[in-house]
């Protein structure tokens, strides 16, 4: 199959490889040209260009403005992918802008997924990616074969929108946990006892997690290399709450979390790791 | 002094009323033609879009909803090709969006000031307004005598932008006040302890604000009629958090408070005034 992809960052890039060596055909677009070197893919001047000569699109980049000027803009892919083919969504954006985009294309003919992943670059890497689909159930059908090339757990959760709903929460559920991993840490080695015990302690425990067992060690050897920049969970915070705004819930943890990843941001920690959240609670 | 007036809402209307009883010439506009109506009975000038109350003006002032609308009203007043002009905005929007808008109408040889005010709809009627302004000096100087009309305390706190970060931080203040006068109510009287005794105690100490005085008492008439309503003030704690979220900037009880009023707007408080906040509370720990 003729597949385009667009945003070939960390994420993205091993994901399009993995389309590839699937045995699709693999179409690239980027902003900056220079990404596209040493990809087994046609390169495309356009984003319209890309859409015209696929059936399937997959996009993975940074915001609800980029999504939307990549998808809708001036030589976006509305103006080129032909009624009936897909356009799939891995970005991490706000579902009414997700709905929005997905209204436009529907008026053209072509279907869209909100199709957002969890996993991390890791995860791309190993094609382990959790993915959370909003949209058409027929489409999510057509397209599976291409996903179960990229993700072991694929759920279709409801209609367009849904998936970034999902995503929303799978954020709020993660970066809440990273940041009782930091103060336990922080307590841990304030009272006097070793954090590289008590996470081995409660490894095994009702408190055992994944995100104490990967993001606990982080802050155990203090390796805040990223991982996943926590600069992007501080943007998913931002969509998380504008999204608990507008249907009137209110978020008391998430509100508070939101605050340390803004003080994590103005203490310049925002290209490193989220486990960073550490450092902001040693700074206080 | 000529000046135009746009958005004649509940605050709008008395601060315009007032600018004529100063003594001014004032044209109006409001989106709603039959709004302007007690103020044509009361001298004003109607016209029939933004750029026409802009057309030979020494100021322009406007009172409406939201950033949008003020970008909006404000793209016509610069079209009306009215150089020296100075436009003032006084409603309340993120301090981005008023840099923003003071950058486009510099370009059409218009000065902008963001001047939002605070004190109500009690403070419009009586001219008693506290007005915030951001803007240049030259600009400040020629609404001054207008501002006087309408408020009190006038101060001109800094360039483009510095009267709504003012206000932000009024709503710091006012938002996290009220709600922690509501619970302080709500622990006398879960303590068994009458929470109107417990006020008049405080009042004389260091816990004295005019929020305890007068919020206070109105939660104690359990009078919830507005005065300011929640869901503004929820709209006004966003911008808070929107701006903090941008610079970076960690607002730990300002993020908990937003995070209340957002519950009262989704709980159907949203139309109460603020105070309301003491029946979530009350909810919450079981005081209904």
């Amino acid at each position: 199959m003729k597949v385009g992809f667009i945003g070939l960052g960390a994420m993205g890039r091993p994901m399009a490889l993995h389309l590839h060596a699937a045995g699709q055909e693999l179409h690239v677009w980027a902003r900056r040209p220079q990404t596209c070197a040493g990809l087994p893919a046609t390169v495309h001047a356009t984003p319209a260009a890309l859409g015209a000569a696929c059936e399937v699109v997959f996009t993975i980049i940074t915001s609800s403005a980029d999504v939307e000027g990549v998808a809708l803009g001036e030589d976006g892919l509305i103006h080129g992918m032909a009624p009936g083919s897909v356009l799939v969504d891995c970005s991490t954006i706000a579902p009414d802008v997700a709905r929005r985009i997905a209204g436009r294309l529907a008026e053209r003919g072509i279907a869209m997924l909100d199709a957002p992943v969890s996993g991390g670059e890791q995860g791309a890497i190993a094609a382990t990616l959790a993915i959370m689909a909003g949209g058409d159930a027929a489409v999510l059908e057509r397209v599976r074969p291409l996903l179960e090339t990229l993700g072991q757990r694929i759920v279709h959760v409801g209609p367009n929108g849904a998936g970034q709903v999902a995503k929303a929460c799978n954020q709020m559920i993660m970066v809440a946990a990273i940041e009782a991993v930091a103060e336990a840490m922080h307590l841990a080695r304030a009272a006097g006892v070793d954090p590289a015990k008590v996470k081995q302690a409660l490894a095994g425990g009702s408190a055992g997690s994944r995100v104490l067992e990967i993001m606990g060690q982080r802050m155990v050897d203090r390796d805040f290399a990223a991982g996943i920049e926590a600069r992007l969970h501080h943007k998913d915070f931002g969509l998380v709450l504008a999204a608990a705004r507008q249907s009137g819930v209110p978020v008391a943890l998430t509100a508070s979390v939101a605050q340390q990843l803004n003080a994590l941001m103005a203490l310049g920690f925002g290209k490193d790791d989220t486990s960073s959240l550490l450092r902001v609670l040693e700074a206080a | 002094m000529k000046i135009g007036f746009i958005g004649l809402g509940i605050m709008g209307r008395p601060m315009a009323l007032n600018l004529i009883k100063g003594g001014h010439q004032v044209s109006v506009w409001a989106r709603r033609a039959e709004s302007m109506q007690p103020l044509l009975d009361a001298g004003a000038v109607g016209a029939a879009s933004p750029a026409a109350v802009a057309k030979g003006q020494d100021l322009v002032i406007s009172m409406v909803a939201d950033a949008p609308d003020v970008a909006d009203v404000m793209r016509g007043v610069a079209s009306a090709g009215n150089r020296g002009l100075v436009a003032v905005d006084m409603s309340t929007i993120a301090p981005a969006a008023a840099r923003a808008i003071h950058a486009e109408l510099a370009a059409a040889g218009v000065d902008f000031i963001d001047a939002p005010v605070s004190g109500g709809e009690v403070g419009a009627i009586a001219g008693s307004l506290a007005i915030m302004a951001g803007g240049s000096d030259a600009a400040f100087a020629r609404a001054k005598p207008a501002f006087e009309c309408m408020g009190k305390n006038i101060v001109h706190v800094g360039g483009p932008g510095a009267g709504q970060v003012t206000k932000a931080a009024n709503q710091i203040v006012t938002g996290m006040g009220v709600l922690a006068v509501a619970e302080a109510m709500a622990f006398a009287s879960k303590n068994g302890v009458d929470r109107g005794k417990v006020r008049e105690a405080l009042l004389g100490g260091f816990a004295y604000s005019k929020i305890l005085e007068n919020h206070g008492q109105r939660m104690l008439d359990r009078n919830f009629q507005p005065g300011f309503k929640s869901w503004m003030h929820e709209k006004d704690l966003n911008i808070v958090m929107q701006t903090a979220h941008e610079l970076g900037l960690c607002l730990p009880g300002s993020a908990a408070t937003a995070q209340m009023f957002n519950a009262m707007v989704g709980s159907g408080l949203g139309e109460e005034d603020s105070i309301a906040v003491l029946k979530l509370l009350e909810s919450l720990s079981g005081q209904a």
